[in-house]
C-alpha cells in the first residue's frame, strides 16, 4: 500500500481529516447548511480586524486548507462527511464582525451597506470561499446575496503563494514522490482565481446567460454595478440543502441528480467550461429535478482543441467499440503514452471503468461503492499502467470535477440511463429527448433557438 | 526504522493548552481576562518564543546542570515541553487555585534537584531564587522579543506592562518581586550582568536535541527543522556566539515569511483535539 499513490498521500489525508474532523466536530450544520444558518455561525466569536483575519486564515493556513481539500476529493477511505466537511473547510473560519464586513462595502463600493443598498442584513446567512454571505435588498428592490471578501485575505494569499520552499516542504512532506511544483502550480492558479471575484462574476454570467430560462437549471444572475473584485452581488437565492435532499424520496433523488448530470455534460458540450467543485454546499434544490448551481469561483474553459480528443475516446469505446481508436485518442489527449508495452483489451478494462456508466444502453445505478471504485481506479498506482498514464495539466481540474461529480451522485444513489441522457447531447449523436427533463429542455433549447438563432449553433 | 518513528509530537501539548484552559473557572486567575499577559500567551508565535527561552535558559550551566541531570526531558523532549507549557498556561489562564497548584508542585519538585555542575564544579539547587530569576528573566526576555519582532504586536508601553505583569508569576515559584526586573529595559540589565553564562556541553547536546528532535512526524519535521533556525536567528550575539551559531541570513529572518512558518506550525497545532475549543474559551472570556 505505501507504494500507491493513494499511500503517499495518506499523511497528508491524516492531517486533512484532523483538520476537518475538528470542525465537523465543532458545527456539523455548519457543513452542509445554506439557507438558515444565522445560528450556527459563530457570531460571538466575529472577527473585527483585518489583523484577525490573518490570524485565522493569513500566514499560509488558507492555503494548507486547500491543499487539505484537495486530498480529500483523492482519498478513497474518507467518510462522505468528511469529504464534504473537507471541501467546506475555507468556509468556516469564523464571520466578520458587522463592522468590519461594512468597511469592506465601503472601500469597495464607495459607501456604507445601509447606503449603497436599500436594505442591508448586518450579520451575514452563510459562510462562502473567503468569505461570507448577506442578504440584501438592492435600492431598485431586487433580493441579493452578496459576498464580502475578508479583508487583507487575497494580499496574503498572493504572499503565501510566493513562498514555494515552504510550501514545497509541507507538500512534499505530505505527497513524497509526487510532482510537488505541478501540485504548486495548480494550487496557485485555483487560489489565484478564487480571489479575484470579478473572474468570478464573469463564469458566472456566462453560464446564467447561457442557463437563462432553463426548465431545472437555475444560474443566479450576477449583479454588475455591486460588485468589484472582493464583493459579488448575485441574485438571491433560496431552496432546500444537498442534506435535505438525502432524506426526500428516491424519485426526487434521480432528478436532482439527472440535473446535475445534465448540468457538467450540457456545460462540457455546448458552453465549453466546466464550472467549480460540485460539493453538496455549491446546490440548492428545489423539488421536481429543478436546481440552482452557486460558486463559480473555480471555471475551467476549454478550447475546441482540447475537447476533441476527449470526445473522440468516447465515441470511439461507446458508439464505435473499437479498442485501437480509443487507444490512439487516449494517446492524443496525453492520458497515455504513445507505445506503452501493454495490450489494446488492458487499455479498454482498466480505462473503461471511467465509462462504465455509458457504456450500456440500460438505467443504472450510481452507488457510493461505485463512485469510491472509480476513485480507487483513477487514483490505482500499483495497475497494469500506472507507468504509463498521466493526467495532462489541461484535464486536472475536469477530472477532479468527475471524481467529485461521482461521489456526489453516488450519495444520491441515483438511477438513470446515463447512456441515453449523455446521447442527447454528445456531438457525434445528438440524441433525442430520453426523459420528461430532457424533453423540457429540448423545448427551451428550440426557444432559444427561435429567438436567438446565433445561440443554435453553439 | 525505529518504533517510535511518527510519534505525534503536538498531542501532550495540544493536550496540555486544553487542560489548563478550565471551562469552569472560579474567577479570573492571577493576571485576569484584560491583562496583557493573557493577550500575549495566547500569541500564535508562542512556540519561537519557547525555543528561544530554551535556547537562553540553558546557557546557565547550573540552570542546564538541574535539567540535565534531574530530567527525563531527553526520552521525551516534548512530554517535558508539554509540562512546562502547561504550567504556563495554568498560572496564565486558570483560576487562582489552579495556579498556586501548580505553583506549589513546581517548587515541591525543584526542592529534590540539587547538585554540583560537572562543567563547572559548582553547586546547585533548583530551588534557588537566583536561578529561578534566570530561568524566568530568560522567558520573559524571548516573549517579548518573539511578540514584538513576530507576532501580533506589543508596543513599548505594552511590553513594559508585561514585564510588570509578570513579576507575580516569577514570585509565584519563589523569587522575591524586589529582585524581579520589573520592566524591558532592566530587565535587559539583568540579563546582560549574569556573569555566569556559557554553552556548557550539556547545553549544546539540549539545544542540538531541541532543533532536530529525534522521532518527529513527517509532516512536521522540516517545519520544526525551520522554526529552530528562525528562533536561533533570534538570539542576541552573545548566545549566538556561545552556540557558535553563525549570523542569521536577514532575508530569512523576514516577518512575513516567519509569520507564514508561525502560521503553518499553527494549523497543525490547532488541528490538534481540542485545541480551537480552548482557544474560543479564552477569546470568548477576553470579551465578555
Amino acid at each position: 500500500m505505501n507504494q500507491s499513490r493513494i499511500g503517499r498521500i495518506a499523511p497528508l489525508a491524516r492531517l486533512a481529516l484532523r483538520i476537518g474532523g475538528r470542525y465537523l466536530a465543532r458545527s456539523p450544520q455548519l457543513v452542509f447548511a445554506s439557507v438558515e444558518r444565522r445560528a450556527e455561525l459563530r457570531h460571538d466569536l466575529a472577527l473585527r480586524s483585518a489583523e484577525e483575519v490573518a490570524e485565522e486564515l493569513g500566514y499560509m493556513k488558507g492555503v494548507l486548507m486547500k491543499i487539505g481539500q484537495m486530498a480529500s476529493y483523492v482519498d478513497e477511505d474518507m467518510p462522505q462527511t468528511f469529504r464534504a466537511a473537507m471541501a467546506r473547510l475555507q468556509h468556516n473560519a469564523p464571520p466578520m464582525s458587522p463592522a468590519l464586513a461594512a468597511s469592506v462595502i465601503v472601500e469597495e463600493l464607495g459607501d456604507a451597506p445601509e447606503r449603497a443598498f436599500a436594505r442591508w442584513d448586518a450579520l451575514p446567512f452563510a459562510a462562502a470561499s473567503i468569505g461570507q454571505v448577506h442578504r440584501a435588498i438592492t435600492r431598485d428592490g431586487r433580493a441579493v446575496a452578496v459576498k464580502v471578501q475578508y479583508p487583507g485575505i487575497a494580499r496574503s494569499i498572493t504572499s503565501d503563494l510566493r513562498n514555494v520552499a515552504l510550501l514545497r516542504r509541507v507538500v512534499s512532506a505530505a505527497f513524497p514522490g509526487m510532482d510537488t511544483q505541478s501540485l504548486i502550480d495548480e494550487l496557485g492558479e485555483r487560489l489565484r482565481e478564487e480571489v479575484d471575484y470579478l473572474l468570478e462574476a464573469d463564469n458566472q454570467e456566462y453560464f446564467a446567460q447561457y442557463y437563462d430560462g432553463h426548465p431545472v437549471i437555475h444560474v443566479p444572475g450576477v449583479v454588475r454595478e455591486l460588485s468589484t473584485a472582493r464583493v459579488l452581488t448575485t441574485e438571491l437565492v433560496s431552496g432546500e440543502s444537498f442534506e435535505k435532499v438525502l432524506q426526500w424520496d428516491q424519485h426526487e433523488r434521480d432528478m436532482a441528480a439527472e440535473t446535475i448530470n445534465r448540468f457538467v455534460s450540457r456545460s462540457l458540450y455546448r458552453l465549453h467550461a466546466f464550472n467549480g467543485d460540485p460539493h453538496p454546499g455549491n446546490y440548492l434544490f428545489h423539488g421536481n429535478g429543478r436546481v440552482s448551481f452557486l460558486d463559480f469561483g473555480l471555471t475551467k474553459r476549454f478550447t475546441n482543441q482540447d475537447l476533441v480528443p476527449l470526445v473522440e475516446a468516447l465515441r470511439c469505446l461507446v458508439i464505435e467499440k473499437d479498442g485501437d481508436c480509443f487507444r490512439s485518442a487516449l494517446e492524443r489527449a496525453g492520458f497515455l503514452k504513445p507505445g506503452a508495452p501493454v495490450s489494446t483489451e488492458t487499455i479498454v478494462d482498466r480505462f473503461g471503468l471511467f465509462y462504465s456508466t455509458v457504456l450500456q444502453d440500460a438505467p443504472m445505478t450510481i452507488t457510493p461503492a461505485f463512485a469510491s471504485a472509480i476513485v480507487r481506479r483513477f487514483f490505482d498506482a500499483k495497475g497494469p499502467l500506472a507507468p504509463y498514464s498521466d493526467v495532462p495539466r489541461t484535464y486536472v481540474v475536469l477530472q477532479r470535477i468527475n471524481l467529485g461529480l461521482y461521489a456526489v451522485l453516488g450519495s444520491l444513489n441515483a438511477t438513470a440511463n446515463w447512456r441515453r441522457i449523455g446521447q442527447e447531447l454528445w456531438p457525434f449523436v445528438m440524441g433525442p429527448p430520453s426523459t420528461p427533463i430532457g424533453e423540457a429542455e429540448a423545448r427551451w433549447e428550440r426557444e432559444r433557438a427561435a429567438r436567438e438563432p446565433a445561440a443554435a449553433i453553439r | 526504522m525505529d518504533s517510535k518513528q511518527g510519534v505525534n509530537h503536538m498531542e501532550p501539548l495540544a493536550r496540555a493548552f486544553s487542560r489548563s484552559v478550565s471551562e469552569h473557572p472560579a474567577d479570573g486567575g492571577l493576571f485576569g481576562p484584560q491583562s496583557v499577559v493573557w493577550r500575549v500567551h495566547r500569541d500564535r508565535s508562542f512556540p519561537l518564543a519557547a525555543l528561544r527561552s530554551l535556547m537562553i535558559q540553558a546557557l546557565h550551566p547550573l540552570a542546564m546542570a538541574g535539567v540535565a541531570e534531574h530530567s527525563n526531558w531527553k526520552e521525551d523532549p516534548f512530554g517535558r515541553l508539554a509540562a512546562t507549557s502547561g504550567y504556563i498556561l495554568t498560572v496564565t489562564y486558570g483560576d487562582t487555585a489552579a495556579a498556586h497548584k501548580a505553583a506549589d508542585r513546581v517548587r515541591a519538585i525543584h526542592s529534590h534537584v540539587n547538585g554540583t555542575d560537572p562543567a563547572t564544579g559548582l553547586a546547585y539547587r533548583a530551588g534557588d531564587p537566583s536561578l529561578l530569576l534566570w530561568i524566568h528573566a530568560a522567558m520573559v526576555d524571548s516573549i517579548v522579543h518573539v511578540v514584538q519582532r513576530y507576532g501580533r504586536g506589543l508596543d513599548s508601553p505594552g511590553a513594559d506592562r508585561y514585564v510588570w505583569e509578570m513579576v507575580r508569576f516569577a514570585e509565584l515559584v519563589g523569587v522575591p518581586a524586589k529582585d524581579v526586573p520589573p520592566s524591558v529595559t532592566s530587565l535587559e540589565e539583568y540579563i546582560e550582568s549574569v556573569e555566569l553564562r556559557q554553552a556548557t556541553p550539556a547545553a549544546r547536546d539540549a539545544i542540538g536535541v531541541i532543533l532536530d528532535p529525534p522521532w518527529l512526524e513527517d509532516e512536521t519535521r522540516e517545519l520544526w527543522r525551520d522554526l529552530g533556525r528562525v528562533a536561533a536567528g533570534t538570539l542576541p550575539a552573545w548566545a549566538r556566539s556561545m552556540y557558535g551559531f553563525a549570523e542569521p541570513d536577514p532575508e530569512s529572518m523576514e516577518r512575513d515569511l516567519v509569520r507564514q512558518l508561525i502560521g503553518a506550525v499553527d494549523l497543525a497545532f490547532e488541528s490538534q483535539p481540542g485545541v480551537m475549543e480552548a482557544r474560543e474559551r479564552i477569546e470568548l472570556r477576553t470579551r465578555a
